[in-house]
C-alpha cells in the first residue's frame, strides 16, 4: 500500500506529469511506426515514394531515431534523478537476452559484410557486441539497463535508414548458388517492425515507472501491438483476395429488372433482376462472359452431403461413447483412433476413396464419392467435438431426469443433446471450414474437368428418379463427375496458358475463383455460427 | 422404553467401568478418535423407534460398499408415513448414500454394491423386475444444489409427466386436436402452487429456468418433483446451497407437504432438523446408524455420548 500512495503523491507533481506525457508519445509513435512497418511490408505503403511529403525510409529512420534517443533519454534522466521512477535493481535475465539477440545480428552483419573482415571475424565480434548489450542489460539499474541497450539500437537502425547507408533499392546478393538477395523491401519493414516491438516495450517500461507497473506496461504494450499484428495480417490477406478478385467478379454484372437469368422457383419461372455472370454461367464456346456456376453447385452439394453423413454417424458415436460405453480401455483406443483419422493427411482420405469407393460407383469419379470421402474426414472431428460437448453437460441434468423417472434414452435425447449442441455445431463449422476448401480428395474422387459448361450443372434434387426395379430410386446426378471451387483453382493454376485463353483474363478469373470459394467457407461459417447461436439462445433465454 | 435405556446408560457408566463400556460423560479419560469423536459401542436398542401410523419404507440390514469403502454398515430403520424424517451426521458419514438406497439412485454410481433390503409398502424394491421408472415416479428426489433443465419453467414442471406419456402437447398430438395443453397448464399451476412458488412465477413460465434466483430454482425442482405425483420425497441438503430467506421459505415449504407426502431430509444443519422433522436419525463417522428416535428426545435427551457430542458440536 506504500508504495502506491507514493506512487499517487508523485503523480500531482508537474513534473513528473509532463515527462508521464513524454512516454506516452514515445508508445504512440512506436504503435504508428508498427503500423507503417506492417503496411510497408505487405507494399500498401511505397518504400520509394514519399509520405507526407517527405521519403518514406527518411520517414521511417526519422522517427526510429526520435523514438530510440527518447528513449535513451528517458533512461537516463530516470538514472541521473531527474524523473522519479520506481526501478529494480536490474532488467533482468531475460531482458538481456532480448537485448543480446539484436544486436549480434548487428555487430556481425557490420563486421562481416560492411567492414568485410570475413566471416570468423564476424561471428566474434557479433557475440562481443551482444555480450556488451547483454552486460548493460543486466548489470546496471533496471532504467538504464531497459533503455540504453535497446534506444542505442533503435537509434542506429534510424541513423542508417536516416543517412541512406540502406536505402530503396539497396539489395545485398548472398552469393548463394540459389539466387537469393535480401532487398531493402524486406529488410526495411522487418528491421522497422522489430526495433519498434523493442522500443515499444522500452517506452513503455518508461511510462510505467520501470519496477513492477513498469514491467506490467511493457508486457502490455507487447501483448497489444502483437494482436493488432495479428488482426493486421488476417484484414491484409482478405482484404487482398477481395481486391483482387473484384473485378473478375463482377465482369459483365448488371442490376435491373429482366437482366438475369430465367430460373424456376417452386413451378414459377422468375426472371432474376441482378445480373453477375461470373457465379451464374459456366463456360461456353459463345458466351459473353466466363463463370465457375457448376463448381460453386457443387462445392454445396459436396459439403451438405458430407454433413449428411458425418453429422448422424458423428454424434452417434459420441452418445455411444460418452453415454453408454464403460470409460476404459475401449474408448481410450477409440479416442486414440479418432484423433489419429483427424490428423490424417488428406491425399490418404483421397486415394481411399479412389482405390474403394471408386469402383463401387459406377467405376468412375462421381459426387458421391466425394460426399462420402470428405464426410469421412469430417467424421472424426464431429465425434470429438461432440463427445467433450456431451462431457461438458453436467451430471446434475442426467441425474435430475433419472430422478425423474424418465428411461436414459428420453434423457439424452431431451436433456443431454439439447445442452451439448452448441459443441456439437461448433465442431461441425470448424470441420466444414477445413472440409470445404480440401482440393486432393475431390482432386481424386469427384473431380470433371477444368472448364465446366453451365449445362453440366449438377442438380442433386431434380435427379432423382423412380424406376421399377429396386432400390426404386436413382439418381444419376450423383454418380457424374462435377467441380468444386478448390479444385477449379487448382485446376486454373495448373493449366497453362493455351486452356486459359478460353476464359480471357485468366489471372482475373483465378482471383476471382478465390475470392467465390471464400466467400462459400465464410457463409458456411456464417450459417454454422447462426445455428450455434440459435441453439445456446434456447438454453439460456428459451 | 427411551428412558429406560438411558438408565441403562447412566448405570453402566457409574456402576460398571469397564474399558470397553465407558460412556461417562465426566470421564476425561474416555479415548477419542482424530476428529474428536468419543469410541464407544453402539447399541442396537438406541435405534428402535416405535411409532403410530403406517410404516411407508423400511430398511433392513442395509450395507453399501464403493468398491473397497465400506460406506454404510448395516442400517435399519423404519420411516412412517407422511411425516418428516430428518438425516443428521458429519460429512461422509454415509447419510447422503442411504438417501440414495431408497429410490436406487445409486445403481448409477457402477462402483456401488448394495446388499440387504429396501421395501415401499412392503414390496423389497431390491429384487429382479423392478420397474425403475414406476419407482422412482413414485420416490422422488431433490438435490443438494438446484438443477433445473436449461428449458423454460413450464417445460421444466412438464417435462417427468411428457415423458411418461401422460401429457402430449407434441405437433402430432396438437395437429389431430388431442394436444393436453390444458392439462399441462393445470399441472404446471398445481405443482407451482405446492411449491409455494406460484406466485413469484406465474407471468413468466416461458423464461428460462436458469433465469431464476437459487431459492427460486431450488422450489422449481421441489415443484418438478411433485409433477410426477411421487409418494416420497428425498432431500439431499437441500438447502445448503440456499441464503437463510430461501431457507426459510424451504422449511415453512417442507412442513407443509409432510401432509400428504412422506418426506426425507438430509442436513448439515441441526437446527433445521430439529425445528422441522418429526424423527431423527444420526448417522455417526463410518456409516453407522447410531441413534433414531422422535427428534424432541434425540436432540435434548441422546442415548448415546456420541450423538450428545455430535449435536453439542463437539465434533463434526
Amino acid at each position: 500500500m506504500a508504495g502506491a500512495s507514493e506512487a499517487d503523491a508523485q503523480l500531482v507533481e508537474p513534473n513528473t506529469t509532463e515527462t508521464d506525457a513524454v512516454a506516452g508519445v514515445a508508445v504512440g509513435l512506436s504503435a504508428v511506426l508498427f503500423a507503417l512497418a506492417v503496411a510497408a511490408m505487405f507494399e500498401r505503403v511505397s518504400l520509394t515514394g514519399s509520405l507526407f511529403g517527405v521519403q518514406t525510409v527518411t520517414l521511417l529512420g526519422g522517427l526510429l531515431t526520435a523514438l530510440g534517443v527518447a528513449v535513451i533519454a528517458f533512461g537516463a534522466g530516470s538514472r541521473l534523478g531527474y524523473v522519479k521512477t520506481t526501478p529494480d535493481p536490474s532488467a533482468g535475465l531475460i531482458a538481456g537476452i532480448g537485448a543480446a539477440v539484436p544486436w549480434v545480428v548487428v555487430g556481425g552483419a557490420v563486421a562481416s559484410q560492411t567492414l568485410g573482415l570475413g566471416t570468423t571475424v564476424g561471428a566474434v565480434a557479433g557475440i562481443a557486441t551482444g555480450g556488451v548489450a547483454f552486460a548493460l542489460t543486466v548489470l546496471p539499474r533496471e532504467d538504464l539497463g531497459s533503455t540504453l541497450p535497446l534506444g542505442s539500437l533503435l537509434a542506429l537502425t534510424g541513423l542508417v535508414f536516416l543517412t541512406g547507408v540502406i536505402g530503396p533499392t539497396w539489395v545485398w546478393e548472398l552469393g548463394w548458388a540459389q539466387q537469393a538477395a535480401i532487398t531493402a523491401e524486406f529488410l526495411i519493414p522487418v528491421a522497422t517492425l522489430f526495433t519498434t516491438l523493442y522500443g515499444g516495450w522500452a517506452s513503455a517500461k518508461a511510462y510505467g515507472g520501470f519496477g513492477a507497473r513498469g514491467r506490467h506496461m511493457g508486457a502490455y504494450v507487447l501483448v497489444y501491438l502483437n494482436a493488432l499484428s495479428i488482426v493486421a495480417f488476417l484484414f491484409i490477406l482478405v482484404a487482398f483476395v477481395v481486391v483482387q478478385g473484384i473485378p473478375g467478379l463482377l465482369n459483365g454484372a448488371e442490376i435491373g429488372l429482366g437482366t438475369g437469368p430465367q430460373t424456376t422457383i417452386l413451378g414459377i419461372s422468375v426472371t432474376l433482376p441482378v445480373s453477375v455472370p461470373f457465379v451464374m454461367n459456366g463456360v461456353a464456346l459463345f458466351n459473353d462472359f466466363q463463370g465457375v456456376l457448376p463448381a460453386i453447385v457443387g462445392t454445396v452439394w459436396l459439403v451438405a452431403g458430407a454433413v449428411a453423413l458425418a453429422v448422424p454417424l458423428g454424434v452417434g458415436a459420441a452418445v455411444f461413447l460418452t453415454e453408454y460405453a464403460d470409460r476404459g480401455r475401449f474408448t481410450q483406443v477409440v479416442e486414440v483412433a479418432t484423433n489419429g483419422l483427424w490428423s490424417t493427411p488428406s491425399i490418404v482420405f483421397g486415394l481411399f476413396g479412389f482405390a474403394f469407393l471408386i469402383p463401387r460407383f459406377g467405376n468412375g469419379k462421381s459426387l458421391l464419392s466425394g460426399m462420402i470421402t470428405l464426410g469421412f474426414m469430417l467424421l472424426p472431428l464431429v465425434v470429438i467435438t461432440s463427445r467433450e460437448a456431451m462431457l461438458s453437460v453436467p451430471d446434475e441434468y442426467r441425474d435430475a431426469s433419472a430422478a425423474l423417472g424418465v428411461s436414459k434414452w428420453q434423457t439424452i435425447r431431451s436433456v443431454v443433446l439439447p445442452a451439448a449442441l452448441p459443441g456439437v455445431v461448433t465442431g461441425v463449422i470448424l470441420g466444414v471450414g477445413r472440409i470445404a476448401g480440401e482440393t486432393a480428395p475431390i482432386l481424386l474422387t469427384m473431380a470433371g474437368g477444368t472448364f465446366v459448361p453451365g449445362s453440366q450443372t449438377v442438380d442433386v434434387i431434380g435427379g432423382f428418379q423412380f424406376t421399377a426395379s429396386p432400390p426404386f430410386v436413382a439418381n444419376p446426378a450423383l454418380l457424374e463427375a462435377t467441380s468444386a471451387l478448390p479444385y477449379q483453382l487448382y485446376a486454373l493454376i495448373s493449366a497453362g496458358v493455351g486452356a486459359s485463353s478460353n476464359v480471357g483474363n485468366a489471372d482475373e478469373f483465378r482471383w476471382a475463383t478465390a475470392l467465390v470459394l471464400l466467400i462459400v467457407v465464410l457463409s458456411f461459417y456464417a450459417i454454422g455460427i447462426a445455428t450455434r447461436y440459435y441453439f445456446r439462445r434456447r438454453l439460456t433465454h428459451t | 422404553m427411551s428412558e429406560n435405556t438411558t438408565q441403562q446408560t447412566q448405570t453402566a457408566s457409574t456402576d460398571d467401568r469397564s474399558p470397553t463400556d465407558d460412556r461417562s460423560p465426566t470421564d476425561d479419560r474416555s479415548p477419542t478418535t482424530t476428529a474428536g469423536e468419543t469410541v464407544e459401542q453402539t447399541r442396537e436398542e438406541w435405534t428402535e423407534y416405535e411409532f403410530r401410523g403406517e410404516t411407508k419404507m423400511a430398511v433392513e440390514d442395509l450395507d453399501v460398499h464403493y468398491g473397497d469403502d465400506h460406506a454404510l454398515k448395516g442400517v435399519s430403520m423404519e420411516i412412517p408415513e407422511k411425516s418428516v424424517t430428518a438425516l443428521i451426521g458429519p460429512s461422509g458419514c454415509g447419510k447422503s448414500t442411504y438417501l440414495r438406497c431408497l429410490n436406487r439412485m445409486n445403481d448409477r454410481v457402477s462402483s456401488a454394491r448394495i446388499d440387504g433390503s429396501v421395501t415401499l409398502d412392503g414390496e423389497e424394491i431390491y429384487q429382479d423386475g423392478v420397474n425403475l421408472v414406476e419407482l422412482r415416479k413414485r420416490v422422488g428426489m431433490v438435490f443438494q444444489s438446484p438443477n433445473p433443465f436449461p428449458k423454460s419453467i413450464r417445460e421444466n414442471i412438464a417435462y417427468g409427466p411428457k415423458k411418461h406419456g401422460d401429457l402430449d402437447t407434441g405437433l402430432l398430438a396438437r395437429l389431430l386436436n388431442r394436444s393436453d395443453a390444458d392439462e399441462r397448464d393445470e399441472l404446471v399451476e398445481r405443482c407451482l402452487r405446492d411449491a409455494a412458488l406460484w406466485d413469484e412465477v406465474s407471468d413468466r413460465l416461458d423464461d428460462n429456468a436458469l433465469g431464476l434466483s437459487g431459492g427460486q430454482q431450488q422450489r422449481l425442482c421441489i415443484a418438478r418433483c411433485l409433477s410426477v405425483d411421487p409418494e416420497v420425497i428425498l432431500m439431499d441438503e437441500p438447502a445448503s446451497a440456499l441464503d437463510p430467506i430461501a431457507t426459510a421459505k424451504i422449511e415453512d415449504l417442507i412442513d407443509d407437504l409432510s401432509e400428504h407426502y412422506t418426506v426425507v431430509i438430509v442436513t448439515h444443519n441441526m437446527q433445521q432438523a430439529a425445528r422441522i422433522s418429526d424423527q431423527t436419525a444420526v448417522f455417526l463417522t463410518g456409516g453407522e446408524l447410531v441413534e433414531y428416535g422422535d427428534t424432541d428426545q434425540v436432540f435434548e435427551d441422546p442415548h448415546s455420548e456420541r450423538v450428545e457430542d455430535y449435536i453439542t458440536g463437539k465434533f463434526g
